[in-house]
């Protein structure tokens, strides 16, 4: 799983299905949680799987049915879903440049959940434009399929599989905190990208342990991006990096 | 699943598929109306600095553990070491991962074990 774009591999596709491996880790245990949870909230097997084939955005997922169980008006349902997967809107318009022409990108859009935008970020400027598509496909595509198998066995053998299993569960889901590391140690180019960064990751960790982790996301990256323009550091000592 | 809860379903998901299509629409339209300048160049730059630290903020929600305890705190501390280490080696995707992960899960193992 290089970095590097120099070569041109013969099936972007295939390299995106590579490089989306790491990511079932968190996605696989996750989905068997929705489908076993969405089981006992009262919702059929095939039932589960449409929502995730659907609407495929995990945190909202959860507290659809959740709500849904909870005897919530339907509305509010609706509304509260959305609000929590508001944050999406700052995804695309950053993937953009590196977007083709193509008219499957819109569509492809579906994939992009924050896991996928995190890797497409990272690997789509790499690639030459003639692979990107591809690579985006077999990415979001293995993402997309992995979340839908899931979810069908939370709902079929969930049970099961969670009392059989327990520390598979518990483990395989660091693969996402692993790839994000990834993703984002290279950002720390000058001082004031690492603080930046730096404040966003640790604000983000207290609003999780608070339980505001879907507030957290898009609050701790503003707070992040006011320390970038608020901190002026010194050119001679910001370690020369790209700003 | 009766028809208004089919109907909520759909409504999430049109609504979130919008979400996450209509920016990139806007988006490439600002791009074409600049033409000639580099894509990057032409992002309004709050959005490029706000890109990263979105996936700042998603690795900060993600090392949380589900089960914050000593052991999985200890557990992630070794994970993250782990991936640095092998990241800064070979400058890749995958093996960190995979290192970060055996790293982390041994460390579940062995302090479930005492």
């Amino acid at each position: 799983m290089s970095l590097q774009a120099t070569s041109s591999p013969p099936r972007p596709w295939l390299t995106g299905l590579r490089e989306a491996i790491p990511l079932l880790g968190g996605y696989v245990p996750v989905a068997i949680s929705f489908g076993l949870i969405a089981v006992q909230a009262g919702f059929s097997a095939w039932e589960a799987v449409v929502i995730s084939t659907l609407v495929y955005a995990g945190a909202s997922q959860f507290l659809f049915v959740g709500m849904v169980a909870g005897g919530a008006p339907l509305w509010l349902v609706v509304a509260m879903t959305l609000l929590i997967n508001l944050r999406h809107v700052v995804y695309a318009p950053n993937l953009a440049p590196w977007v083709t022409t193509s008219r499957w990108w819109p569509w492809l859009m579906h994939g992009l959940t924050d896991q996928v935008f995190a890797l497409a970020h990272h690997r789509l400027p790499q690639l030459p434009e003639a692979q990107r598509l591809g690579w985006f496909t077999g990415a979001a595509l293995l993402a997309w399929a992995s979340w839908i198998g899931g979810t069908a066995l939370g709902a079929v053998a969930g049970d099961w599989l969670i009392g059989g299993w327990p520390l598979l569960g518990e483990v395989m889901p660091f693969a996402l905190p692993a790839l994000f590391l990834v993703l984002v140690v290279p950002r720390f180019t000058s001082r004031r990208w690492s603080l930046a960064l730096g404040t966003s990751i640790g604000l983000a960790m207290l609003c999780t342990l608070a339980g505001l982790t879907n507030l957290g996301i898009p609050l701790a990256a503003a707070c992040g991006a006011l320390c970038f323009y608020l901190v002026k550091v010194d050119p001679r000592t910001s370690g020369g990096g790209h700003e | 699943m009766n028809d208004a809860l089919w109907l909520a379903v759909l409504a999430s998901a049109l609504g979130t598929l919008l979400m996450r299509l209509v920016p990139l629409l806007w988006m490439r339209r600002r791009l074409r109306k600049t033409a000639g300048r580099d894509g990057v160049e032409a992002m309004p730059q709050w959005l490029g600095i706000l890109g990263p630290l979105m996936v700042a903020a998603v690795l900060g929600v993600s090392l949380v553990p589900r089960e914050p305890d000593a052991l999985a705190w200890v557990a992630t501390a070794i994970g993250v070491i782990a991936t640095l280490l092998v990241w800064r080696r070979t400058r890749s995707l995958g093996w960190p991962v995979a290192a970060g992960v055996a790293a982390y899960g041994l460390v579940v193992v062995l302090g479930g074990l005492g």
